[in-house]
């Protein structure tokens, strides 16, 4: 690392230690939601970037990891790392039954057969009142109690969120720099080619549906602790296209773009909200923009701006 | 005598009623290079489709190293050292050259998703031995110096000889070369001929398709397939003058 990215870094480091405690409440309570997101969203960057895969399922999944920690927690009385696991074990559980047969179709047919699996996800969660609240939802869910330090104020989950997001931004780049990663990006470049070098396609993009699966319902667990109410309004098709916003305004094959990703997602409406009710429609007109305008996303239009001020300066001496 | 290779017997396929290949039967023998030619249409990229994997034939067997390969997928017979390029390049656009050639390492080395994930010193150091590998065949195959840049902006040329590098780095058996001189320079071929020899001297046995009969002088046998049948076989000097291949080509 040289120097200079050492000072980035640690200024950055020092912005995101003092940010909850200088903001006020409620924008440390989006920065929650933004780190929750980033743990979602990153599962559909590796899919969208790495495979060429566009999920539409994502709140499927979140809705799983935030049914089983309410349930887990409120109904059966567990500790609260139950849920997570529980969560984590059904979503995985199903992404891998379900991928294996959705996964053989491509491109627009994929991206059908994902949405068609939030909206049973979506109608189940509402039928299934038994065990879901329905849209009375399941309220009370224990605030996180990390060994005896109750996480119980947003500065505090904030904490455990982000620590809880790098941690998957680190997985998701490992998982991109090994050989599966490589693997991946060749499938994503020319199947017909990466086929005749020996990778399974199926095998492989099943794995990686599963991977995303568990990060989303990791963000689900994050969140049922986070709002200690959860119902079928969280869960809904709308949701899982916002988790898919995520890569595709942040850019699809970096990892912080992520993050900026989550960031325009939680935010922008936030402050256009402030507008009165044009705030959708000026949303709206943000997200055209962005994808018209940079269809490599946020972070990919920044990289390209940057390398085209060095080389003008470079060239005029 | 030693069992050949890759054995074809009676391999027949059609399309929608069209018959492509009508019992098609010949042997690839160990460390030979064979060749095959015919017309556009002729049935040639069909075979190799049938060969590797991509098509499972109507009629007929195909035998590789003793074993039938029956529902063998591709993938399979990628491992069992059968190994491919196409028609027209297929690199990996958005990978750079040295990340081509380490995905042909890929099937050379195991990893679970989960040491992938955690980045173990398993995980690392199949990684190390993937890109020590691609490193050594890109400076074999002359590509050191176009290592990191995309494979998009390469040449036809280069684009075949990255897509031999990749194939040769996944130590293949039998390499099948669909078209390699096609969009290539009189000296590029030139080149590409030079390898094709080097590569079977070192024991990798060769199934050429090509229309280019001045490349296909590097093969011992040639096979010349017309609507799908053999209509003759030999070296090249006895199939330029065998007077039904005069008429096909020449329409003599």
């Amino acid at each position: 690392m040289t120097p200079r990215s050492l000072l980035w870094l640690a200024i950055g480091l020092v912005v995101w230690a003092v940010l909850p405690f200088v903001v006020p409440r409620y924008i440390a309570d989006l920065l929650v939601f933004t780190g929750i997101y980033t743990v979602a969203g990153l599962g559909i960057g590796l899919l969208l970037g790495h495979c060429g895969i566009v999920n539409l399922a994502q709140a499927t999944f979140y809705g799983l990891g935030a049914y089983a920690s309410a349930y887990c927690t409120v109904m059966m009385g567990l500790p609260s790392i139950v849920g997570f696991f529980v969560g984590a074990a059904i979503s995985m559980t199903l992404a891998y039954v379900i991928g294996r047969p959705i996964l053989r179709l491509t491109g627009y047919f994929l991206a059908l057969g994902t949405l068609a699996l939030s909206a049973i996800a979506s109608a189940l969660f509402f039928e299934w009142d038994w065990l879901t609240g329905g849209t009375l939802g399941i309220g009370g869910i224990p605030k996180l109690d990390l060994f005896g330090f109750l996480l119980d104020r947003p500065s505090r989950y904030y904490f455990f969120v982000w620590i809880v997001a790098f941690a998957c931004m680190a997985v998701a780049r490992n998982l991109v720099d090994s050989r599966t990663g490589l693997m991946l990006r060749a499938m994503r470049d020319s199947s017909t080619a990466a086929a005749a070098l020996s990778i399974d396609l199926q095998a492989l993009r099943t794995k990686v549906f599963v991977v995303c699966a568990l990060f989303g319902s990791l963000a689900g667990s994050l969140f049922a602790h986070h709002a200690s109410f959860v119902s079928t309004q969280s869960f809904t098709v709308d949701r899982s296209i916002s988790f898919l916003l995520i890569p595709v305004i942040g850019g699809a094959t970096s990892i912080p773009g992520i993050v900026v990703g989550a960031l325009f997602v939680t935010f922008l409406p936030e402050l256009l909200s402030k507008l009165g009710d044009i705030h959708q429609i000026l949303f709206g007109l943000a997200l055209v923009s962005v994808v018209v305008l940079m269809p490599e996303g946020l972070v990919g239009a920044f990289g390209k701006l940057r390398a085209r001020l060095t080389k003008r300066s470079s060239g005029h001496g | 005598m030693a069992d050949p290779l890759l054995a074809l017997r009676e391999v027949g396929h059609s399309f929608g009623g069209l018959s492509v290949l009508r019992s098609v039967t010949f042997d690839v023998p160990e460390g030979g290079i064979i060749g095959l030619i015919g017309p556009n249409g002729s049935g040639k990229t069909t075979l190799f489709n049938i060969v590797t994997g991509y098509i499972r034939p109507l009629a007929g067997t195909v035998t590789y190293r003793g074993a039938v390969l029956g529902r063998d997928t591709i993938q399979q017979r990628g491992l069992q050292g059968l190994v491919r390029t196409f028609q027209t390049p297929q690199v990996f656009e958005q990978m750079t050259v040295l990340e081509n050639v380490m995905v042909g390492c890929t099937k050379l080395t195991r990893t679970t998703m989960l040491q992938d994930l955690l980045r173990t010193p398993a995980a690392r150091g199949q990684m190390r031995e993937i890109r020590d590998r691609a490193e050594a065949a890109c400076e074999r195959f002359q590509l050191t110096a176009l290592r990191d840049l995309p494979a998009a902006s390469l040449t036809a040329g280069q684009r075949r000889i990255l897509e031999i590098a990749r194939a040769v780095a996944g130590e293949p058996h039998l390499l099948l070369l669909d078209e390699p001189s096609s969009g290539l320079n009189v000296q590029e071929i030139d080149g590409l001929r030079d390898w094709i020899v080097r590569l079977n001297e070192e024991g990798i046995t060769i199934l050429l398709v090509s229309h280019d009969m001045g490349l296909m002088t590097v093969a011992r046998t040639v096979h010349t397939l017309y609507f799908g049948e053999i209509i003759a076989s030999g070296d090249m000097a006895a199939i330029q003058r065998d007077p039904r291949v005069r008429e096909v080509y020449l329409g003599v």
